[in-house]
């Protein structure tokens, strides 16, 4: 959770006169940008945790095509799969309780959750950075107000109230993205808001109210490009908590339902059964789930540690 | 102090408040069927109409938000759909489960994350730094269903170390439980050690180059007791803090810890309400979580009060 792990240390005074206080010309932007973008790509852990990720869309994308059987059927040719197989050359996962491949499943269920996750953390995003604006810069009430709100937010348990809100709402994609991007909105909100602030009273802001520029002009035209650095950060940890709680959900029944292949449903279906000593219609799914999010936090903490340095 | 606590208690109040409506807007207001979400597309008209009517969603909005405002000061969530019982007595039963796992997992967590935090401090940059760190990262992502189903495996039938069941038979000793709550207790402690390690990091480094440190070195005490007396003091401020809010996300991971191994919990009684359409229970218990969730936040800004005065002092002014 980076919102608690970055308790935001204070921002070093008010920032000084001279080339760091006035805006950046779109034309430095740019190289910087370019630069960072050449640091991110060295580190180690973008390159392996970006080619897990990508691994993964590619399975999202054309998973039933590449997949060796049907993700759904019990049978080939009128002959039924055996059930609850080991891992063999022709089953490389094995087969589950009714006798589907798993290796196909897992390759399939990519899809189900990466359908959901990142759109659910780009709407966060994107409302999030709206609401960070207004709060960063407008300021007053409603600043005060939502920062209350945005701090009771943070300490909801959010995964429960999404279980709750998913049960009573339906069990729809749509549902699930909706719950998940408006319990993640506000933490969004508190980032950007702070990275507002400090851009707020730097001298290019200051000398675009003096030519009379509108507030919304002055929020997205003159602040937002020069937060974008925060909010990339943001959407990176996002999506990896974004699929954390959308297999978590799925795991607890809210979400695809079976015969889905989704990951987290497939390990709620046959979780019972490793005592049973049938583990691999459990552990290739809850390993696929564990890949996904490391790969995803991997690259986080690359685009982190880059563009927050 | 008194005022610092005041203030504290208030926003913990008004968080309460702000959970209640969320769960309100949620189950009363929000335009989806309740009745007909729960109940499955199978269902007849008739018992949607009369779901919907128990749970209250027919009556006027205002007389229902009065009644769940009521039942959340009362404490009465009154009568569970499925059994006879009142919710709040299933509850309580299940909330006492469901904290001495998370208590256990948090005896172990706390004190495995400030150390290896604090050796990963010391050791900055070096390889081990490098590896904690990481694999803070890389376990502390994972959701928690995950790695209680891997230790389920591993632990449990391939090596036959613990139990898969993780409720002990009725007359198990003190000592004799903890050989069954440990593996799920593990597989939280797997997931929060990561951010504690993390925290405790950054809170020592910083630590380690402030000027009381230098001050400290300078009159010549040991390096140990600047550890322990001038740097961990210092450091732990945000450590506690993040373990007061976790607590929340403990609740969270909970309910699938306790799916994988079967553990009669808060958790597993909000899923089997789930499944038995026992909309009052599922409600109450996130309230409770809640309510349990604002008492840690709570017990956590005390304790960096007592151990940090210098936080009385940014109240005042």
């Amino acid at each position: 959770m980076a919102e608690v792990l970055g308790v935001t240390m204070p921002a070093g005074g008010t920032p000084v006169d001279g080339p760091s206080a006035a805006a950046p010309a779109a034309s430095d932007r740019k190289l910087v940008r370019k630069e960072n973008w050449r640091l991110i790509r060295r580190r180690p852990g973008f390159i392996i945790g970006s080619l897990v990720v990508a691994f993964w869309v590619l399975c999202a994308l054309i998973g039933d095509k590449i997949a060796p059987k049907d993700a759904f059927q019990t049978t080939a040719n009128g002959v039924a799969f055996p059930v609850n197989h080991g891992p063999t050359a022709d089953f490389w996962f094995g087969t589950d309780r009714s006798g589907r491949d798993v290796f196909s499943r897992v390759l399939v269920g990519a899809r189900d959750v990466l359908a959901v996750a990142p759109l659910a953390a780009i709407l966060s995003v994107v409302a999030g950075t709206v609401l960070g604006l207004l709060m960063g810069y407008v300021r007053g009430w409603l600043d005060n107000v939502m920062s209350r709100l945005v701090e009771a937010f943070l300490s909801l348990p959010a995964l429960l109230i999404a279980l709750l809100a998913v049960t009573t709402q339906g069990n729809s994609r749509w549902v699930v993205i909706t719950v998940v991007a408006v319990l993640f909105t506000p933490i969004v909100a508190r980032t950007v808001r702070s990275a507002v602030i400090t851009e707020a009273d730097l001298d290019y802001v200051t000398s675009a109210k003096l030519r009379g520029e509108g507030t919304p002009f002055i929020m997205f035209r003159e602040i937002l490009p020069n937060v974008t650095g925060p909010i990339i950060v943001e959407l990176t940890v996002r999506i990896g908590y974004a699929v954390f709680t959308v297999a978590s959900l799925a795991f607890l029944g809210a979400g695809p339902q079976p015969p889905s292949p989704d990951w987290g449903a497939q390990v709620s279906l046959s979780f019972n059964d490793l005592n049973a000593g049938y583990w691999w219609p459990t552990i290739f799914p809850a390993l696929a789930i564990a890949t996904l999010v490391i790969a995803v936090n991997l690259v986080a903490d690359a685009v982190q540690s880059v563009l927050s340095a | 102090m008194a005022r610092y606590l005041l203030k504290r208690l208030l926003l913990a109040v008004i968080t309460l408040w702000i959970l209640a409506t969320i769960v309100f807007v949620i189950v009363n207001v929000l335009p989806g069927n309740v009745g007909r979400q729960v109940l499955g597309g199978f269902a007849s008209e008739q018992s949607v109409t009369e779901f919907n009517h128990r749970i209250g969603t027919d009556k006027p909005l205002l007389e229902q938000y009065g009644k769940a405002m009521r039942n959340l000061v009362t404490l009465d969530f009154g009568v569970s759909y499925s059994s006879p019982a009142r919710v709040t007595t299933i509850l309580k039963k299940d909330l006492f489960r469901s904290m001495k796992l998370a208590i256990l997992a948090l005896v172990i967590t706390v004190p495995l994350g400030i150390f290896a935090g604090r050796f990963a401090a010391q050791r900055k940059d070096k390889l081990a730094d490098r590896a904690i760190v990481m694999t803070g990262l890389a376990t502390s992502s994972i959701p928690e269903f995950v790695t209680a189903a891997l230790l389920s495996y591993f632990l449990c039938i391939k090596f036959k170390i613990f139990y898969v069941f993780a409720d002990p038979p009725a007359g198990t000793s003190v000592i004799g439980q903890f050989r069954y709550l440990f593996l799920p207790a593990l597989a939280m402690v797997i997931v929060y050690f990561g951010y504690i390690a993390r925290m405790t990091r950054a809170g020592v480094i910083q630590a380690l180059d402030a000027d009381y440190t230098r001050t400290a070195t300078m009159k010549g005490l040991s390096s140990r007791r600047v550890m322990n007396r001038h740097i961990m003091r210092n450091a732990l401020a945000p450590t506690i803090t993040v373990v007061g809010v976790q607590i929340g996300y403990l609740f969270g991971g909970i309910v699938g810890v306790e799916k994988v191994f079967n553990y009669h919990g808060i958790g597993l009684e909000m899923l089997t309400a789930i499944k038995n359409h026992d909309i009052p229970v599922l409600q109450a218990a996130v309230l409770c979580i809640g309510i349990v969730y604002m008492i840690a936040t709570l017990a956590a800004d005390l304790l960096i009060a007592y151990l940090n005065p210098r936080v009385l002092m940014e109240v005042k002014r």
